[in-house]
């Protein structure tokens, strides 16, 4: 049946081609909107988890890093979380502009004062990591290392901005470079340093021990919930949020890129069908003649039905074939300029292709094939045998 | 011929199409038997019902009334899927334009109403062979329908039509894309089947072929011409 239903097909060859490369892009799309209908949000979560670090304390009403605004008693709630026996490691985070002498002009730079006994921000590429207490040190991106060509044992200068009334660098800090660090929430291109909290604070003069975010990693999955509770009546002027909840509030932000590819992803299926049906009733009505006779000989309407379905299926097969490689191609390009968004992590990607993702587009478009193909199927074997001979004789 | 047992009954059968807004009658009560091993020719004028009268004695198309009957089994009786397997086991039809499948050999061609039949793969293959073999075609089994001449084509179908082991063999016009030579291979073949026991019924035009039958019935206006075939301006075998 395959077997005939390849060899018909090979009749057409560049027509059957062309309905093919239109059914793999209409497949590429749907592909690429199955992956970014749920990618981002799978993305997001697997960029918050990098480091295990389930629970964010932010200001009251914001997300972690969302404005400039700081919460107090950071560093304090911190330690005492630290002592939990349920959690592992929490440290409080202060975000900054920094600067540095770059030539005549001031490099912007990306500041996080850290809590090196409790921080989720980042991994060490090469040298040494920053030692809790260390008020002299400072770990850098590979963008700064690209940047300044800084290396761990560098003595650098940092500023935390200019004086306009001399136009000069204001007073910073001397600092020596431990090591360069990827940093796992940076945006593209993003120059971002890390140095104690302490020191952050003094380059920021920010009084009293505040911080932009806490990040807290509960030993046992099971305990995020109760612990992150506990953290709220602890800590009523912060919001509090597991990555659970961070996923939630995500994903309503993400609700229209959902519909939109929910929109042109069915769009595609719907190309997709109208493509196998449209080739596949040309074919048939190529084919009526030879078809009444395959009837007449005592080829049953089932028999006829399954060689058109088979017709149809082994267009979608193949569509879907390349139209998996284009979709993938396509979501990398797509991805590749989306994510160049600026500030958008690094991380985050929009099109995550996942199994589960190909095979429920695979499954959608064949199952919209064989679809597709009924109808012509069905008009096949209710052919009137006698009267399509005699206009074939005719 | 008139000991042997009936085959094909058709009684009283009427046909009418519409062609537009004017409806034809295409069969005035029409009534054939056909015994077994009889060699029938349908002839008369372009227009007289021929081939409506094949499509309608081969299930292929309903009569409006009257009856046909196979091995007296009434074919009006049958489900569309019994009136199918009744075709594919016990009729065998030919065509005018051969109607072989383009993108299948000589030999799998001959071996589709068997497959469809579910007979196993070896076994059809070698009843294909030899069917190929039987109209003198084996040299050209695995050639594709469209590398055949046209009376090859003929013959092949004719082995397809036999594939089965068929009670009846229909022809519409068999020879009518042939040059006369081919014709005549065809012409030949009939006869030999014929001798070999096979009842056919043919409708032609070709007054040749038309001799060749042991009884023709000559159609004019939708009714059997009343002149007896004895009498029959083609004269019998």
């Amino acid at each position: 049946m395959i077997r005939l239903a390849a060899k018909n097909l090979s009749r057409h060859r560049l027509r059957n081609t062309l309905a093919v490369l239109g059914i793999a892009v209409a497949a590429a799309l749907l592909l690429d909107m199955v992956m970014l209908a749920g990618g981002m949000e799978r993305s997001f979560e697997r960029m918050l988890l990098s480091r295990g670090y389930q629970i964010r304390l932010a200001p009251k009403g914001t997300l972690p890093f969302d404005t400039e605004a700081t919460f107090p008693g950071a560093a304090a709630l911190s330690a005492r979380l630290r002592a939990d026996p349920r959690i592992s490691a929490a440290g409080a985070v202060l975000g900054g502009a920094l600067f540095t002498a770059s030539g005549d002009s001031l490099l912007p730079l990306a500041g996080l004062g850290v809590e090196p006994q409790g921080q989720g921000l980042y991994e060490l590429d090469r040298g040494a990591d920053l030692a809790p207490g260390d008020t002299a040190g400072i770990v850098i991106g590979g963008t700064v290392a690209a940047a300044t060509g800084w290396r761990p044992g560098d003595t650098v200068r940092i500023v935390s901005g200019t004086d306009p009334q001399v136009a000069r660098a204001s007073s910073g800090r001397r600092l020596v470079v431990r090591g360069v660090v990827h940093w796992l929430y940076a945006a593209r291109g993003q120059r971002t340093v890390g140095i104690a909290l302490p020191v952050m604070r003094g380059l920021g003069r920010v009084a009293g021990d505040r911080a932009s975010m806490i990040m807290v990693k509960v030993i046992r999955d099971e305990d995020v919930e109760a612990v992150a509770t506990e953290i709220r009546r602890l800590a009523p002027g912060a919001e509090v949020n597991s990555v659970t909840t961070l996923v939630a509030r995500f994903r309503t932000r993400l609700t229209y890129f959902r519909q939109l590819s929910l929109i042109l992803g069915t769009i595609s299926l719907f190309v997709g069908i109208l493509l196998v049906t449209t080739l596949l009733t040309i074919t048939v009505n190529e084919r009526l003649g030879e078809i009444a006779t395959l009837r007449a000989i005592g080829v049953s309407r089932g028999g006829i039905v399954r060689r058109v379905l088979a017709e149809g299926a082994l267009l979608t097969l193949a569509g879907n074939a390349i139209g998996l490689l284009l979709g993938l191609a396509t979501a990398r390009y797509l991805d590749g300029i989306l994510t160049s968004f600026p500030g958008l992590p690094a991380a985050i990607s929009f099109f995550v292709p996942e199994r589960g993702a190909v095979i429920r587009a695979a499954a959608a478009l064949l199952v919209a094939g064989s679809i597709a193909g009924a109808w012509p199927a069905w008009r096949a074997a209710r052919a009137p045998i006698a009267a399509t001979l005699r206009e074939e004789a005719t | 011929m008139s000991g042997a047992q009936l085959l094909l009954e058709a009684h009283d059968l009427v046909k009418e199409f519409r062609l537009g807004a004017r409806s034809v009658r295409a069969l005035r009560g029409v009534s054939v038997s056909v015994r077994q091993g009889e060699y029938v020719g349908i002839t008369g004028p372009s227009g007289s019902g021929k081939s409506t009268l094949l499509h309608v004695l081969g299930g292929l198309e309903a009569p409006d009334s009257g009856t046909v009957s196979l091995e007296g089994v009434g074919l009006g009786r049958l489900t569309d899927s019994a009136l199918t397997r009744l075709r594919l086991l016990r009729m065998g039809f030919i065509f005018q334009r051969f109607h072989l499948l383009p993108v299948l050999t000589a030999l799998e061609n001959v071996e589709l109403p068997m497959a469809e039949a579910g007979i196993g793969r070896a076994k059809r293959r070698e009843r294909a062979r030899e069917l190929l073999e039987y109209v003198g075609l084996s040299e050209r089994a695995d050639h594709r329908a469209t590398q055949l001449s046209g009376g090859e084509m003929q013959r092949v179908a004719i082995a397809r039509a036999l594939a089965n082991r068929p009670a009846l063999l229909l022809a519409d016009e068999p020879t009518g894309e042939l040059d006369l030579s081919t014709g005549r291979q065809i012409l030949e073949l009939f006869r030999l089947m014929n001798e070999d026991g096979m009842t056919i019924v043919v409708v032609t035009h070709d007054e040749h072929l038309a001799a060749e039958a042991s009884r023709t019935i000559h159609l004019i206006d939708g009714r059997i011409d009343p002149v007896p075939s004895a009498q029959s301006p083609v004269p019998a075998r």
